[in-house]
């Protein structure tokens, strides 16, 4: 009863505080999802071809190759004159590529020897580089059409030039970037989880020392124990608050931005949120209790901002540890808390089956830390030290 | 009503290196406090800076336990039946300490609501308090620039919300105006007079002798006189507090040179 008084009076204490506020809807919420996931999402689209798409190429001596032309324009690239400098125009950016077909070109392919085609590229540029990929795969396609056209004419058969036939199957669901785009979404969730409740931890507990108004609060008939679970609940809120906030923002920004470029392999339906959300969730009261215990320990608003600065990394360790080292899911990486959560969510973006085990496994291990540290918590408010 | 008996609690030295001899490892912040403060008086814990009246009260409100020594709030022991001594208590400490982004309405009900009055008594009982401590002016707005008075004011009204019998408050009067003054002198007159004990700690002269039915006089942690104004004046042959709360507390010196 007096955890949720206390609990009600922090929340409508802290919600008239601006930073609280901020960092609670706006910053986990909103900005961050916006920031990383949507320069993520952009960098994606620039990297993916998309062969359907029309486009333009700037051709030198375009009459001297109508077959060719004929060739780009069937593969959705339509040709237009080159400007006159073109080295200039290219490196510019007016132009991303510029297709220069040589003189003596036609004379070339009717002797049967290789016909030179010159592309100006800029590879300092992306977009030009990107351009430059499509063009080149294109015409490796019209060359193969050429050298088995030339070889049948001379009655060979033009397999016998492919020695090796190298077929790459990735048994993977997922590329590298599909993996990077798939550990963003835990990380975002955790980062929104921390940010959300960071300020009211502080502003609960050590800044209600430094305000000198836990004293007269300690001397009520309530007993401490209620008193920090009181203000553990309030920041449980804030943080399921901003978590679920999370969810519904990450799941926005891939409705305006779907993700298609990866072949459909990364997920972020409603569904898959859900199921992310859900498998995210017990980290809120892991979190809670760590915002919590740690600040406890501190003295002033200040210090608690700094130990709690340091102790951001563990929430991000996991996102790094899975970039550089290959940690595979097994029962030992599911019963630690972070780490579990880091690789469920990647598996459910990704579209990999979940054992329950897993699932069941990583709840109990995050659950069993979230015990050790509110015990801890408890213990720290009956200390006499806490009122110095 | 208030007994306190031998109280002593001392503090771990900050900074103090392990292997210096015990009694430089701790500080002794009261040694021996023995005193009473009976209902219906007004009772003055008087003492210099640094003579351990603030511990004192925070063991007495539960806030910290004595190392030895045992303390009585209404009959009920402040080591080991906590939450029956603060329901019999009303503490209000050095600092106002009331939180800036509630109004001061908001303050108290917190308060009623944490002492166990349910929403309904909480809205009543602030409201009366309100009334009686003449805070209509301020009552609705948030706390942040509170002046001295207005802080104090809000956090007696804390101490009083559950009606307690027993009320302490450390050095209520620091930073009040004459006029503030008198009307909080007027408000722990009145609630003596209505059978409340009330523990009050000074160190001015002038206040306790103005105000108190009752002093006890403490310095370096121990008290050194428990008596009434005049038995005080009389017993150090002294005809004013400020000369006989000095001989007082010159006595206790003289009495560990030796
Ligand atoms: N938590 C603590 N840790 C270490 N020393 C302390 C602590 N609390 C009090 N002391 C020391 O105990 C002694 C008594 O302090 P206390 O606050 O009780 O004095 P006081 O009579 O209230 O003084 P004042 O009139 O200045 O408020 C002081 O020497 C003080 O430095
Ligand atoms: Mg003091």
């Amino acid at each position: 009863m007096n955890l949720f008084i206390v609990m009600y009076k922090e929340i409508v204490d802290n919600l008239r505080d601006r930073q609280t506020v901020f960092y609670a809807l706006l910053f986990g919420p909103v900005l961050l999802p916006l920031l990383i996931g949507g320069s993520l999402v952009a960098s994606f689209k620039q990297m993916t071809i998309d062969y359907d798409a029309v486009t333009t190429l700037s051709v030198v001596n375009a009459e001297k190759a109508p077959t060719l032309m004929e060739f780009l324009y069937s593969n959705n690239i339509d040709t237009i004159a080159a400007p006159d400098d073109v080295e200039k125009s290219v490196r510019s950016g007016e132009s991303l590529v510029v297709l220069e077909i040589s003189d003596d070109y036609g004379e070339a392919l009717r002797n049967g020897s290789p016909a030179p085609l010159t592309l100006h590229v800029n590879n300092a540029d992306k977009d030009s580089a990107k351009a430059t990929r499509r063009i080149n795969a294109v015409l490796n396609v019209y060359e193969q059409t050429l050298s088995s056209l030339r070889l049948q004419h001379r009655g060979i058969d033009p397999t016998t030039f492919d020695t090796l036939n190298i077929i790459e199957h990735d048994v993977s669901n997922e590329g590298a970037n599909g993996q990077l785009l798939a550990s963003i979404l835990p990380f975002l969730f955790i980062m929104s989880m921390v940010m959300g409740g960071f300020y009211l931890a502080i502003d609960t507990t050590a800044g209600e020392r430094e305000r000198q108004s836990l004293e007269p609060l300690l001397s009520l008939p309530l007993s401490r124990t209620s008193v920090v679970m009181g203000k553990y609940a309030a920041t449980v809120c804030f943080v399921l608050l901003s978590s679920a906030l999370t969810a519904l923002s990450i799941y926005i920004l891939f409705r305006i931005f779907p993700l298609e470029i990866m072949g459909g392999q990364v997920r972020f339906d409603g569904p898959s949120v859900a199921r992310a959300f859900f498998l995210v969730s017990p980290l809120i009261l892991l979190i809670s209790a760590m915002l919590i215990s740690v600040s406890a320990i501190t003295r002033s608003t200040k210090q608690a901002q700094t130990y709690l600065g340091v102790l951001m990394v563990i929430p991000m360790a996991p996102f790094f540890l899975l970039q550089y080292l290959n940690i595979r899911s097994s029962l030992t990486s599911m019963s630690l808390p972070m780490l579990s959560q880091y690789q469920l969510l990647e598996n459910t973006v990704l579209g990999d089956a979940i054992p329950w085990l897993h699932v069941a496994l990583s709840v109990a291990g995050t659950l069993v830390a979230t015990a050790i540290l509110l015990v801890l918590a408890a213990r720290l408010y009956q200390r006499e030290k806490l009122l110095d | 009503m208030i007994v306190a008996n031998q109280l002593h609690k001392s503090f771990k030295r900050l900074g103090a290196s392990r292997r210096a001899p015990k009694s430089e490892q701790y500080i002794a912040a009261v040694k021996s406090v023995s005193f009473s403060a009976l209902d219906g008086c007004i009772t003055g814990l008087l003492g210099p800076n640094g003579a351990g009246k603030s511990t004192t009260l925070r063991m007495l409100a539960t806030l910290i336990k004595p190392e030895s020594g045992n303390a009585m709030i209404d009959g009920h022991d402040v080591a080991t039946q906590v939450l029956q001594v603060r329901k019999h208590l009303g503490f209000m400490p050095h600092n106002a300490g009331i939180y800036p982004r509630l109004t001061a309405r908001e303050n108290i009900h917190y308060y009623a609501r944490l002492c166990g009055l349910t929403r309904k008594q909480s809205q009543q009982r602030t409201g009366e308090l309100i009334e009686q401590l003449t805070m209509l002016k301020f009552a609705d707005r948030r706390a942040t620039g509170f002046s001295q008075g207005q802080k104090t004011k809000v956090a007696l009204a804390r101490a009083l919300v559950h009606r307690p019998q027993t009320l302490m408050l450390d050095e209520p009067t620091n930073g009040l105006d004459v006029m503030a003054t008198r009307g909080l002198r007027e408000i722990i007159r009145q609630l003596a007079s209505e059978g409340h004990c009330i523990l009050f700690s000074s160190h001015i002269m002038q206040e306790v002798a103005a105000l108190c039915d009752h002093i006890a006089i403490i310095s370096d942690g121990t008290v050194v006189m428990e008596d009434s104004l005049n038995e005080i004046l009389k017993r150090t042959g002294q005809n004013d507090l400020e000369d006989a709360f000095v001989q007082a507390a010159q006595s206790l010196n003289h009495g560990e040179d030796e």
